[in-house]
C-alpha cells in the first residue's frame, strides 16, 4: 500500500469551461466537483468518492467510475492505474431494507422458490 | 445453509458454458443472473460469428444462445433469473437477492461470469435522451423491436460500433456517420466494408464535441482530433442526427471478484481492473474461478471456451473429472481458444497500429483502415481477388482474422484457408465453381461475391450477400453501388438464392455491364423498382 501524502494545492483552483459537465448522473456530481476534490488534496478514486459521493448511487459507479478515474489522473498528471479503484463491496447494488430484513441463512434450494 | 457444488454468476455465454460442463460431469449446478432473460448478450447478437466450425462460426449469436440454453436444460442446470448476487463472502458463501428476499447459499466452486459494462464518454449534452450506448441501441432493436431513432451517429469504430451500425441499417435507421478518435478503423475491415458499400461515411481522427437540442438530441457537432485525441478548434462540423450511439469499449465487471477478495490488477489492454487468474481461470482464491469478459474484454466465442475450462478445472478439483480426462478435455479447449484468439485483432495484437502487412506478406489496405473500403488500386493484390473468366468467387477478405467457414462450405473445394484459420482464403484454381452461392451466404464478414462475366453479351452478374428486407425480387431495377457506396451503373436483379445452408443471408444476383463487374458490390433498388418486381 503506497503512502499517500495529502497536501492542499498551493495554487488557487482554476475553473474550466466544462466544469458543469455532469459526470456521475446518479449522484449529480460534475467534473468541476471532482476537480475541486483533487485540488482539495484527494488523490484516489476512493477518496474522491467519499468526499463527493461520486459512484455511490444506483449504478454504483458502473457508468462513471472510468470517467472519474480519467479526470483524477489528468488533474494529477499521473497514469490511470495510479488512481486506484473502488473496492467491490457488498451489497453490489442498492437493496431495499425489506429485502435485507428478509435475508435468511436457512434458504431452501432454488427449486423451492420457482414460480 | 443450502449448499451447491457449483454456483455460476451470469447466464451469458461463459456462465452457461461453464454450467453445462459442470452439470455434464455430474455436479449440482445453479446459475444466477440478474436479468429477466438468460443468454447475456447472445440474444442481441443477430450477426454470424467468426471462427471455425468448433466455434460455431457462420452461426448467429442468437442461435448459439438457443443451443446453449437447450444444452443447459438437458444437462440439468438450474437457471434463476432476476437474481442478483449481492456479495461473495468467506468460504464461498453468497448472498443472492431474488423473489423479494435475500438468500444465502454456499458453494464448493464459484464461477464468476459477470461480463462487462459499456464505457461511456462525456461531452456537452451527453445526458440528453437520444444519447445511448451501442449495447442499449441493440437491446432496443433486437430484444424489444424498438427502433432507437431515425438518424444515427455512431461514435467508435470497433467491432461493436460496426456491428451495431449495420444492425441499425437493418432496422431501417439512417446511419449518418461513424466516427473514431483514432486515425484508423478499429474493428474488422469486413464489417466496415459492409457499411461503406452502402454509402456510410467513416470519419477517423474525429470525436464528438456536443449533442445539440433541447430536451432531446436533434444534432451533433463533431471535430477532428489532434494527436492527444482532443478536438481541434475550427474543425467542427454539424450533423443532422436524432440519436448518438456510443461504442467506445467495454469494462470488465470484476467487482464481485474484488468483493470476494481475489487479487485484482489493472490491465489497460484487457479493459480495466481484472482478476489475476491461473491458466485454468482460477483466481487467487481456491475454488473461485472467472470466465468471459470479466477476465478481460474479448468475444463471446472465447468466453464460452473460458467457461468450459474453468468448469472442467472445478470438476477435477471436486473429484468429478479424473486428471487424465481433464487434460484431454482442456487440451481441446485450449487449442480452440488459441485459434480464436489468433490473428491481427487477437488479444495480443489488439490496438497495434504498426501492422502493415498480412501474415502472407500482402500490404494491408490503407483505404480499408481509414475509409472502410478497399481502394480500386489495392484490390488486385490479394490471393482471392484474382480476375478471370466464367463464374467464380471473389473473396474480399484481406486481414488475418480467425475464420474459415468458406473453406468448409464450398462443395467443389474451390476455397482454401488451410490449417491456420487466420490465413487469407485463397482460390485453389484447379476446381470449377458451380455458382451455388453458399460461400456468399456463409461468410460472416459478407465479403464474398460471385462474379460471372459470361451472362450475356456486354453484361455479367454480381452475386452479393443481402441481409435487408424486403428482399428485391427478380426483375427489380436499381443502381449498383461500388465499395465506397457510390452509384456506378444501372442494375437489374436476375436471381435471388436463399437456401437453408446460407443461414438467412440470401445472395442477390444483379446484372451489370461487364465494365462494372470489378467494382459493383451492392444493390440499391429504385424507389419504385423494388415494388415493380419481376
Amino acid at each position: 500500500m503506497p503512502v499517500i501524502v495529502r497536501e492542499k494545492a498551493e495554487k488557487p483552483f482554476v475553473p474550466k469551461p466544462d466544469d458543469d459537465l455532469l459526470v456521475c448522473r446518479c449522484e449529480e456530481v460534475t467534473k468541476g466537483d471532482i476537480r475541486e476534490a483533487v485540488h482539495a488534496g484527494l488523490r484516489t478514486f476512493g477518496e474522491v468518492k467519499r468526499y463527493s459521493r461520486v459512484g455511490m448511487g444506483l449504478c454504483q459507479g458502473q457508468t462513471c467510475q472510468r470517467l472519474v478515474r480519467h479526470i483524477i489522473a489528468s488533474e494529477l498528471g499521473i497514469a490511470i492505474d495510479g488512481v486506484g479503484r473502488v473496492k467491490g463491496r457488498a451489497p453490489m447494488e442498492p437493496v431495499i431494507m425489506k429485502e435485507l430484513a428478509l435475508s435468511r441463512r436457512d434458504s431452501k434450494g432454488v427449486d423451492d422458490y420457482a414460480e | 445453509m443450502k449448499r451447491y457444488e457449483m454456483i455460476v454468476i451470469g447466464a451469458g455465454p461463459a456462465g452457461l458454458s461453464a454450467a453445462c460442463v459442470a452439470a455434464e460431469a455430474g455436479m449440482d449446478v445453479v446459475v444466477f443472473d440478474e436479468n429477466q432473460r438468460p443468454g447475456g448478450q447472445l440474444f442481441k447478437q443477430i450477426h454470424k460469428f467468426f471462427g471455425s466450425r468448433e466455434h460455431q462460426a457462420g452461426i448467429r449469436g442468437v442461435k448459439i444462445g438457443e443451443n446453449l440454453l437447450e444444452s443447459a436444460k438437458n444437462a440439468g442446470v438450474k437457471v434463476v433469473l432476476g437474481a442478483t448476487v449481492l456479495g461473495i463472502y468467506k468460504n464461498k458463501e453468497l448472498a443472492v437477492r431474488f423473489g423479494g428476499a435475500v438468500h444465502n447459499y454456499k458453494a464448493d466452486a464459484v464461477v464468476i461470469a459477470a461480463g462487462a459494462s459499456e464505457n461511456m464518454m462525456t461531452f456537452d449534452g451527453w445526458t440528453k435522451p437520444g444519447v445511448m450506448g451501442a449495447g442499449a441501441a441493440q437491446t432496443l432493436m433486437n430484444l424489444h423491436g424498438v427502433r432507437p431513432g431515425k438518424r444515427v451517429l455512431t461514435v467508435g469504430s470497433g467491432n461493436v460500433g460496426l456491428v451495431v451500425s449495420f444492425q441499425l441499417l437493418q432496422a431501417g435507421c439512417d446511419v449518418v456517420a461513424i466516427i473514431d478518435a483514432a486515425p484508423r478503423i478499429g474493428g474488422y475491415g469486413v464489417h466496415a466494408a459492409k457499411l461503406a458499400r452502402m454509402g456510410i461515411p467513416f470519419h477517423t481522427s474525429h470525436t464528438i464535441v456536443k449533442a445539440l437540442g433541447g430536451d432531446f438530441v436533434d444534432g451533433a457537432v463533431i471535430a477532428e482530433t489532434d494527436e492527444a485525441f482532443a478536438p481541434k478548434p475550427g474543425t467542427e462540423k454539424n450533423l443532422d442526427v436524432d440519436t448518438i450511439c456510443i461504442a467506445v469499449g467495454l469494462s470488465p465487471m470484476s467487482r464481485l471478484a474484488d468483493n470476494a477478495g481475489c487479487d485484482i490488477v489493472y490491465d489497460g489492454a484487457k479493459g480495466g481492473y481484472v482478476p489475476l487468474l491461473s491458466d485454468e481461470g482460477e483466481t487467487s482464491l481456491s475454488g473461485i474461478f472467472c470466465a468471459g469478459d470479466v477476465c478481460g474484454i474479448e468475444e463471446a466465442s472465447s468466453a464460452m471456451i473460458q467457461g468450459k475450462i474453468a468448469a472442467a478445472a472445478a470438476a477435477r478439483d471436486l473429484g468429478y473429472l479424473s486428471g487424465e480426462d481433464f487434460i484431454q478435455k482442456t487440451g481441446e479447449y485450449k487449442d480452440s481458444l488459441k485459434k480464436i484468439r489468433s490473428g491481427m485483432f487477437g488479444p495480443e495484437s489488439k490496438g497495434r497500429a504498426d501492422i502493415a502487412r498480412t501474415d502472407e506478406g500482402y500490404p494491408l489496405s490503407r483505404s480499408l483502415l481509414q475509409r472502410g473500403f478497399i481502394a480500386d488500386d489495392e484490390v488486385t493484390g490479394f490471393p482471392s481477388i484474382a480476375h478471370g473468366g466464367g463464374t467464380r468467387a471473389v473473396i474480399e477478405c484481406t486481414q488475418n482474422i480467425p475464420c474459415d467457414p468458406c473453406q468448409d462450405i464450398c462443395p467443389q473445394g474451390c476455397i482454401e484457408v488451410g490449417e491456420n484459420i487466420t490465413s487469407l482464403p485463397a482460390l485453389t484454381g484447379n476446381k470449377e465453381c458451380i455458382g451455388c452461392g453458399l460461400c456468399v451466404g456463409v461468410c460472416s464478414g459478407q465479403a464474398i461475391f460471385l462474379i460471372n462475366d459470361d451472362f450475356e453479351a456486354g453484361y455479367g452478374t454480381v452475386g452479393l450477400p443481402y441481409e435487408f428486407l424486403p428482399l428485391p425480387e427478380k426483375g427489380a431495377v436499381g443502381r449498383a453501388l461500388d465499395r465506397s457506396g457510390k452509384e456506378i451503373c444501372d442494375a437489374v436483379v436476375v436471381e435471388t438464392v436463399n437456401s437453408k445452408a446460407m443461414g438467412k443471408t440470401p445472395m442477390l444476383v444483379m446484372k451489370v455491364p461487364t465494365a462494372s463487374l470489378a467494382g459493383a458490390r451492392f444493390f440499391r433498388a429504385d424507389a419504385d423498382g423494388a415494388r415493380k418486381g419481376g
